[in-house]
């Protein structure tokens, strides 16, 4: 017996040991790819944000400490994308929230067609957005588009429109493309959420003689409250954030109507040449969904607390 | 109206509803597809034809062969709107195929214990750890392109396989662990506990004891790891400069940006594209489905 204790002790402590480095371990490469990819950009782009750096001029950079941020900030792009941006975020949130819950409560229901939406609702979601806004570019366009040719053979217009060559309809087409492929998301979470609203509340609604659109008020929509605040802060950021879309569906035009921010940033970098712009541009980008974040989980404690 | 009547109409409005979101949802994939299978003359007609009049895979048989379609051949005037870059569709989905596998596999491997870590075993500096990895998540992808460029240069992968892998590790490592945490602390206990008494470590009680358990999960997180990495497009725009590493979502946009490209083969690029995410998506609806319900109402 003790012969067995003695030679054990060893093994135990080394066993110790290992138990207390291995969730470090465990983490390690995780934390070492994304320290990589995150405490580095962040420094570089804090950095060059105070150097003027156009790329015109490689050799070139002295330090000009805020100017970066008070040339972009008092231009009139960045009023303009900054417009254009909130327009686009409010517009886009609601269509999508609007678009999500309609397809999440037919998919709830026993309706014959809502069985084919079911298979067909996550494919907008599986896809690319630069490929969703290639195929809507086409479905949009104004000599040979699917929307113009179906419009003009019901007889509801004799001309093509020129969907993105107008200010207006070029905002509408995005948003219409940004919802195909937002949408569905969406419509996931809400679904996911009406599934764990207990029948029996219908159910006793009913027995009180609720009718469709009371239940929806008084039932629905409070039980579906937590989630549809999480969705709507998660597509604000998508918004806020759309890049992909407008590269290819209308490259920020006509003119400057759809350049939102990103765009602005990515035009400031790569069109501008001006890489100090550009940065100071991203900065502020990441401030504003910073303070969004904060918000966002302020309001979501404040829930909690009450709930 | 009868109570009847009442319902029999509100069960036609709503599959109008639906049929409606059907055709809204489902319109930009048929036209793509129908008009891979048409001539470039037929396509520009005015409405074009739903129904292909004469439909051909000549359009296919260039991209993969080389062999130019017929239809370009009769009217000579179109011959320029061939665009020779939609022959660099199949490496493209090659190489998307490469990267945005191995993202998934790596995402596996070292998330999974890195998760079940954060989910189950109590070390110092978790929280922060934790915190750290989800937060990086928070920069915009415009504000962190040009850095990203910096350091890919810096470490001479420019336009290799390696750069994209780790980038795209980076955008997906934060959801898959965030995901398969919150899956692993969704287990009930009893089961590894009682695999711990027996003197397993906690490694040993993740791969035999957890790992079948949350098989549903892996499974969602791995088509989510591959998705976001075969669709991502704006870094793998900056840090690809040739089709040795370019992926599919790089290459058809490049094609598309022609403005002398041919819409038939820009439909056959996109077409082709699209089948990979567009399988998985309808193979694994029940786990993606799952996996995202599971996102959002797991407490």
């Amino acid at each position: 017996m003790a012969v067995s204790a003695v030679a054990e002790q060893p093994i135990r402590r080394k066993a110790r040991l290992w138990d207390r480095v291995y969730p470090y371990v465990s983490i390690m490469l995780p934390i070492l790819v994304i320290a990589l990819f995150t405490i580095y950009p962040v420094l570089y782009a804090v950095r060059i944000s105070f150097y003027q750096y156009i790329l015109t001029k490689p050799k070139v950079h002295p330090f000009i400490g805020f100017k970066n941020f008070t040339d972009v900030i008092g231009s009139y792009y960045f009023t303009n994308s900054l417009i254009n941006t909130a327009v686009y975020t409010v517009a886009a949130v609601i269509g999508v929230l609007l678009f999500g819950l309609a397809v999440a409560l037919l998919l709830n229901t026993k309706v014959r067609l809502s069985n084919w939406l079911r298979v067909i609702i996550l494919l907008p979601w599986a896809i690319p957005a630069v490929v969703a806004g290639l195929m809507w570019k086409w479905m949009l366009n104004s000599d040979f588009g699917l929307l113009n040719g179906f419009l003009y053979a019901i007889g509801l217009i004799k001309d093509y429109i020129p969907f993105l060559a107008d200010p207006a309809l070029a905002k509408l087409s995005l948003i219409i493309a940004h919802i195909w492929k937002e949408g569905p998301l969406a419509a996931i979470f809400f679904l996911a959420g009406l599934q764990l609203i207990p029948s029996e509340l219908y159910e006793a609604a009913r027995i009180d003689g609720g009718g469709g659109w009371r239940i929806f008020r008084y039932i629905t929509l409070p039980m579906l409250r937590p989630i549809i605040l999480i969705v709507l802060v998660y597509e604000t950021l998508t918004a806020i954030l759309v890049f992909d879309l407008i590269y290819v569906l209308t490259g920020g035009g006509p003119g400057d109507a759809t350049a939102m921010i990103s765009w602005f940033a990515y035009a400031e970098i790569f069109k501008g040449l001006n890489l100090g712009h550009g940065i100071a541009l991203s900065i502020i980008i990441a401030l504003i969904t910073l303070i969004l974040i904060l918000l966002y989980l302020r309001v979501l404690r404040t829930e909690e607390a009450v709930a | 109206m009868s109570l009847k009547t009442k319902r029999n109409l509100n069960a036609l409005l709503l599959n109008f509803l639906a049929l409606l979101l059907i055709v809204y949802v489902a319109a930009p994939f048929l036209w793509m597809a129908i008009a891979s299978f048409q001539g470039e003359n037929e396509l520009l007609k005015r409405p074009p034809s739903l129904i292909p009049q004469n439909p051909t895979l000549d359009n296919y048989n260039y991209v993969f062969t080389g062999k130019i379609p017929t239809a370009y051949e009769v009217k000579g005037q179109l011959r320029s709107r061939i665009s020779q870059e939609a022959r660099l569709i199949a490496p493209a989905l090659k190489n998307s195929f490469i990267v945005a596998g191995s993202v998934m596999l790596i995402n596996l491997l070292i998330a999974t214990p890195a998760a079940y870590s954060f989910a189950r075993i109590v070390f110092r500096g978790k929280k922060a750890a934790y915190n750290f990895i989800l937060a990086s998540r928070l920069m915009p992808a415009i504000a962190i392109a040009i850095p990203y460029f910096v350091i890919i240069q810096t470490l001479k992968l420019m336009d290799t396989y390696l750069a994209l892998i780790l980038i795209h590790l980076a955008l997906t490592l934060p959801f898959t662990i965030w995901f398969l945490s919150l899956y692993i602390s969704n287990i009930p206990r009893e089961m590894e506990d009682a695999s711990l008494v027996d003197g397993c470590t906690p490694f040993q009680s993740l791969v035999r004891i957890v790992a079948p358990m949350m098989a549903p999960g892996l499974v969602a997180a791995a088509a989510f790891a591959f998705m976001t990495s075969y669709n991502e497009f704006l870094f793998a725009r900056f840090i690809t400069q040739s089709i040795d590493s370019q992926t599919g979502p790089v290459i058809i946009a490049s094609i598309a940006g022609n403005p002398d490209a041919s819409y038939s083969l820009i439909s056959v690029c996109i077409t082709l594209g699209l089948i990979p995410p567009l399988i998985l998506a309808v193979s694994m609806r029940k786990w993606l489905t799952e996996g995202l319900s599971a996102s959002i109402t797991f407490r």
